[in-house]
């Protein structure tokens, strides 16, 4: 342990959350993108000199939190700390130093204290296009997925750069948009800066050094005691998901020893020339959050909490693949990561690992309002949660990401689509001592009287969300194009007057069926979640009369 | 008020007790009364107490003018699920949005969150086969025909009584709701009937929808509870007017309180932010925060020129961890209150991170604090004040409360001592301390996010707890005064009392300003402005004594969050061409940038229309006994870390201090609901209307 003031801990490490969850206040409040505003597909990260994260905000995407610090870390060795000067402002979208893939954009600035440089802010977010194919999971090559940033130094002592902007301007669909959320990074990881310099002040802290010590420590300590309840020894686990082509086989070892979790993934499948391939800094975000979830979900994330869990892939693999693979719906394979490590350690913590679940479908949606108005936004649609021990799983609700749903009359009114109906889909959820939750039924019009192309990132359409721990699978993800089933991650015109329907995969199911409560089956059977034939068929339940 | 007719009573209903407070608007002076809440049936307590307070100050009911009631009633049919079993007529295609909610996690890694159910159950949610688009084009025009039989057979065997119409796109075109609540009063009048066009038209289905199904559900609960009342009040012979407090610090009649129950949500925690209002005003600060503290929270609410800050959210029923997100969201218009998990019964214990951690889960009454001795063995807030000497064994509530000293430091070492390794009084200190960083956290974010320079605030503290934290958190927060009003135990009654008919209005209605001219601009508002007068002409308010307020939600377009504009100057040819400069500047304040060349759009349109505030320009006077004895009554041992630890203290007794009285601190100031604490070297005086005055030494 630390020796740290343990009670002046606390109260400082809370605040410096809470300076991360502002940054996140001021970054959705300035965005022009639903991406940022209704959908939350950002994080924001608050960094010590020495380039450790020590704090994040509530509301981020789990997966950038982990890819913070190793982005920080490249940036800082194209342009070394002691070359900084207040008011400069680092960006880059690279997918293998960044997120994974082009559409997201990670923005830093070195916090000055005076002249002494004392830490860094950091904000990200999924911009609304980067030109090239759009977001979509079609192209062979990563050239083809749009503009790719170096590192790139936007600001110089508090300038923008306006060559970069003019650059980003040209190459993308919705300049202003695209334009507008990159400066709101920038607004937001300023007044980060502010903020932490305040906290400074206000504790006389000269240097964040100590509590940063303190803080990752005392984090460190947490999960390594966690880790440690775990049985020691290997665990392995393989699954089958959808490629794009053909299907693809994920697989790791997971070993457990010390107090750290190894995890490899070994004889996953080779990297594919579609762009749904994982950069390890993906693949490794991916795991430090399942894990996490499994054993620390109360500790704040930061860069002491993920430190005892490693993740490699063998190179070139679909886990870790090199450029010039294509990477632009990562997320659609990287989501994987969470039930593959959960089926892994069902054996040593089976009160705590969760059934698969129905995860997200992204329509990514180009084309013009009816009043001509460019459009450039994401329909997230969720499917239903895995169950848990003891816990049904939640009807529509997004894993492991967190992208959030958009009101159907936000969605009209910002693309001229016409939400036809959005309703749950009965037995959808695994039947399951603990049932899984249900995913959702969506009819979409394009009614904005101009050709619209819809880019479909999603996954659950060949294996169904599985059951654990005896649960049953939740029913599969379908989307059909006027009726004719189309690819789940193709990229289509809807001319005027076009439909997509498209049917979200329900969660699995935890448990024998059998052993689920009888007035737990009478209440969904009541509500409509189950219907008479399933109830009969998957838990035996017969209807009285 | 006539002649006759001079007096005014107030009355709070809090989970414990109810308050109650007669203005004398003839003399200026305040009487007050306190008794135990009769949680089975609320209107009880208020009848019983009226009866009270009128005898022991032997005027007659008949010469009372005006009732204003507050009431957690609403809150906790909510919170418990207690309201009438209600149906849904929806769009069809929309049945399950209340089920499929807003689809996002709360926690990024709690994988065992849950989210709270719907209050109408899905099979008591019935299609209607209409569509209006977000253009306001008629797509399906609703026929009702085959709802009679589902709903017949929901009224005989599932009882209902209430009925939410909630259809797509109805804050633009109400016309479809309508039909549907006409068809219903004509096949079903014995139906409560609550319309999302009504209740709150603002865009967002599932926020929408789910604030009308809560008004529904609680609605024949409210109808009754007010029936009753009236009907108790009337025996007493009570002719003047019942108004009841709304969530957002104005009154409605009782007839309008039962067509909109939801918006009396938090009535009774709004009347005290009212109150701070009016001490500022009467103390000429313009801006305040107003901080209340009691048992189980802690609440903040701005007060900037006089009038607290509004917002239009609410969370209701957190079902998970106290989490933000684990609630039904409400959308009405509220007093802009931050609450904190932060009492005098929250608990302490040492969290996963190892660190120490006090809330939000509170002991509650039962078992309480460990000092209470009911039972409760860990420690919380009360326990660590105890500990430290802010608080006495002997006087505690006036002296009706013995405290177990010793099982406090007994709870503490256990619970926090021991784990830390620190000592009792250490631990007790951090405990405290905790809290007051806690409190100024979530101020200092609550104040940023609106733009709100909180060290140039006043703060006006009250509540059981607020006067033992006030200084400290203030303090922390760079705020230079602290002002600790008299009456602190019954602030929420005195508030009610202040507070004027009003009624807000919200409508969605997006349109860019480079498309309105200066006519539309004003037919908008003259709509809005008139259709909420007509609600207060119902209470009796002549047109001449109503102000209208406007405000407009604006933002740039593209963006997808608002902000809030105030439409100032007269509503003429040139407030079009104001506008954009309004939106630029606010938009600077909050975000220190504005973009003068990104065309600008409104969203929501609002109208606040109130009538005269009650007492306005009067200086009310607590009656009390003027105090005997000495004001320094003794001395006891409080710990304060700018001394290094625990010192002498000397302890006042508030009612015999006199205006003028100065003391420098440390201090302890007792009263019976609360003890002030003055640190060393900050400067307390008493002012003219017996506030205790605290000046903060600067520190560090």
């Amino acid at each position: 342990m630390s020796s740290y003031d343990p009670i002046a801990l606390g109260i400082q490490w809370d605040r410096l959350i809470a300076i991360a969850d502002e940054i996140i206040n001021a970054l959705v409040r300035t965005s022009f993108s639903t991406n940022v505003r209704e959908s939350y597909d950002l994080s924001c990260v608050v960094f010590d000199r020495h380039g450790r994260s020590i704090a994040q905000g509530a509301y981020s995407v789990p997966s950038f939190t982990g890819t913070a610090p190793a982005t920080l870390a490249h940036m800082l060795r194209r342009f070394p700390a002691d070359s900084l000067r207040p008011g400069d402002v680092i960006a880059t979208n690279d997918p293998w130093m960044g997120t994974g893939h082009l559409f997201d954009v990670n923005v830093m600035q070195p916090v000055f204290r005076g002249t002494d440089l004392v830490g860094y802010t950091m904000s990200i977010t999924h911009l609304p296009d980067i030109g090239g194919a759009g977001f979509s999971a079609t192209a062979r090559e990563v050239y083809e997925e749009g503009l790719r940033l170096p590192i790139i130094r936007l600001a110089r002592g508090g300038e923008v750069d306006e060559t970069w902007i003019e650059l980003i301007r040209t190459n993308v669909r919705v300049p202003e948009q695209t334009i507008g959320d990159l400066m709101a990074n920038v607004t937001c990881t300023n007044v980060g800066a502010r903020m932490l310099l305040e906290f400074m002040d206000e504790y006389g802290i000269e240097d964040l050094t100590p509590l940063a010590d303190a803080i990752l420590a005392q984090s460190e300590h947490a999960i390594r005691e966690e880790l440690r309840r775990i049985p020691e020894g290997v665990y392995e686990n393989a699954i089958d998901i959808e490629g794009h082509a053909a299907p693809l086989r994920l697989a790791c070892r997971i070993v457990i020893a010390d107090g750290e979790a190894h995890a490899d993934f070994s004889g996953s499948s080779d990297a594919v020339p579609a762009a749904i391939n994982v950069p390890l800094c993906y693949t490794r975000a991916m795991t430090c959050h399942a894990i996490k979830c499994l054993t620390t979900p109360k500790i704040p994330n930061n860069e002491g909490s993920v430190r005892p869990i490693h993740a490699t892939a063998p190179a070139g693999s679909i886990l870790n693949p090199l450029p010039p693979s294509p990477t632009g719906g990562r997320h659609i394979v990287g989501h994987f990561v969470n039930p593959l490590v959960y089926g892994a350690l069902a054996r040593a913590l089976p009160d705590r690992v969760q059934a698969d679940s129905g995860m997200l479908n992204l329509i990514n949606v180009q084309g013009r309002t009816r009043e001509g108005g460019g459009v450039s936004s994401i329909f997230f649609a969720s499917g239903g949660f895995g169950a848990l021990h003891g816990l049904d799983g939640a009807a529509t609700t997004p894993a492991p990401s967190n992208m959030t749903g958009t009101p159907v009359e936000v969605w009209e009114n910002l693309t001229g689509m016409f939400v036809e109906s959005k309703v749950l889909l009965p037995d959808s959820g695994g039947p399951g001592e603990f049932r899984g939750g249900l995913g959702q039924r969506i009819a979409l019009v394009n009614d904005s009287g101009h050709p619209m192309t819809v880019s479909c990132l999603a996954g659950r359409t060949e294996f169904p969300p599985a059951g654990i721990v005896g649960g049953m699978a939740g029913g599969m993800r379908r989307i059909a194009i006027n009726g004719e089933p189309v690819h789940p991650k193709g990229r289509y015109v809807l001319a005027p007057g076009d439909r997509i329907d498209t049917v979200e995969a329900g969660g699995g199911g935890y448990g024998d069926p059998r052993r689920r409560a009888r007035d737990a089956i009478a209440a969904d059977l009541r509500s409509g979640f189950v219907t008479p034939e399933a109830a009969r068929r998957d838990y035996g339940f017969e209807i009285e009369g | 008020m006539t002649a006759h007719q001079r007096y005014r009573i107030g009355v709070d209903i809090g989970g414990t007790f109810t308050d109650f407070a007669l203005f004398d608007d003839a003399t200026g002076e305040i009487m007050t009364h306190k008794r135990l809440t009769t949680p089975d049936d609320p209107s009880q307590a208020v009848v019983e107490g009226v009866r009270t307070l009128a005898a022991e100050t032997g005027i007659a009911i008949a010469e009372v003018a005006t009732l204003v009631h507050g009431t957690t009633l609403v809150t906790n049919a909510l919170i418990e699920r207690r309201g009438a079993p209600t149906a849904m007529l929806v769009t069809a295609g929309f049945r399950d949005t209340l089920d499929i909610g807003l689809e996002r996690r709360y926690d990024l890694f709690d994988l065992r969150i849950r989210f709270p159910a719907p209050l109408v159950p899905r099979h008591l949610r019935f299609e209607v086969g209409e569509r209006i688009a977000y253009d306001g084009t008629i797509r399906a025009t609703p026929d009702f025909t085959a709802l009679e039989a589902p709903l017949e057979t929901a009224v005989e065997t599932d009882g209902i009584e209430s009925v939410a119409i909630c259809f797509l796109h109805s804050y633009l075109d109400p016309r479809h709701e309508r039909a549907a609540a006409a068809w219903l009063a004509e096949r079903f009048p014995r139906l409560k009937v609550s319309v999302s066009s009504e209740i709150f038209p603002f865009m967002r289905e599932f926020e929408r929808w789910t604030t009308t199904c809560m008004n529904a559900f609680v609605q024949p609960v409210v109808d009754r509870y007010v029936a009753r009342l009236e009907a108790g009040l009337a025996t007493l012979g009570f002719a003047g007017n019942f108004l009841i407090m709304t969530s957002s610090g104005g009154t409605l009649t009782g007839d309008l309180a039962r067509r909109f129950p939801v918006r009396l949500l938090e009535s009774g925690p709004a009347a005290g932010a009212l109150m701070s209002a009016r001490h500022g005003r009467s103390l000429g600060l313009d801006q305040v925060l107003s901080f209340d503290m009691g048992g189980t929270t802690a609440k903040g609410c701005i007060v900037r020129d006089g009038a607290p800050l509004k917002r239009y959210e609410l969370e209701v029923g957190r079902v998970h961890d106290f989490k933000r997100g684990s609630g039904l969201p409400a959308k009405i218009p509220v007093l802009d209150m931050i609450e904190i998990g932060a009492g005098g019964g929250s608990l302490a214990d040492v969290d996963a991170r190892g660190v120490l951690q006090v809330g939000p889960r509170s002991a509650g009454a039962v078992p309480g604090p460990a000092c209470y001795g009911q039972g409760g063995t860990r420690a919380t807030l009360t326990d660590a004040n105890l500990t430290l000497g802010y608080l006495d064994a002997s006087s505690f509530l006036g002296g009706r409360m013995p405290l177990d000293a010793a099982a406090a430091r007994a709870a503490i070492a256990d619970g926090v001592g021991g784990v830390l390794g620190v000592s009792v009084e250490r631990a007790a200190w951090g405990i405290h301390e905790v809290i007051n960083e806690d409190v100024a956290r979530a101020f200092r974010v609550h104040a940023s996010e609106r733009g709100v320079d909180y060290r140039r605030c006043s703060m006006i503290a009250f509540g059981g707890s607020g006067p033992l934290h006030a200084a400290r958190v203030a303090r922390k927060l760079r705020i230079p005064r602290v002002i600790c009003p008299t009456g602190a135990g019954v602030m929420s009654a005195f508030g009610l009392l202040s507070s004027p008919v009003g009624f807000e209005l919200v409508r969605s209605r997006r349109i860019g300003l480079a498309r309105l001219d200066a006519a539309a601009l004003r037919t908008e508002f003259e709509m809005l402005g008139a259709e909420a007068e007509r609600f207060l002409a119902e209470a009796g308010i002549a047109a001449a004594d109503v102000a209208r307020r406007y405000r407009l939600d604006m933002r740039y377009e593209g963006q997808g969050y608002e902000i809030e504009v105030p439409v100032e100057g007269p509503l003429d040819d040139t407030l079009a061409a104001r506008l954009p400069a309004a939106f630029s500047s606010e938009y600077a304040k909050i975000f220190g940038v504005a973009f003068p060349d990104k065309p600008v759009e409104i969203v929501n349109w609002k109208v606040d229309a109130s009538g005269p505030e009650p007492g306005r320009d009067r200086d009310y006077r607590l009656k009390s006994a003027a105090g005997a004895g000495h004001a320094r009554k003794t001395v006891r041992s409080a710990y304060f870390p700018e001394t290094r630890g625990f010192v002498d203290c000397p302890v006042y007794d508030r009612y015999a201090l006199r205006p003028g009285d100065a003391i420098t601190g440390p201090a302890l100031v007792e009263e019976r609901e609360s003890t002030t604490v003055v640190c060393p070297g900050d400067a307390m005086h008493v002012d003219d209307r017996l506030n205790l005055v605290l000046d903060l030494a600067v520190t560090r």
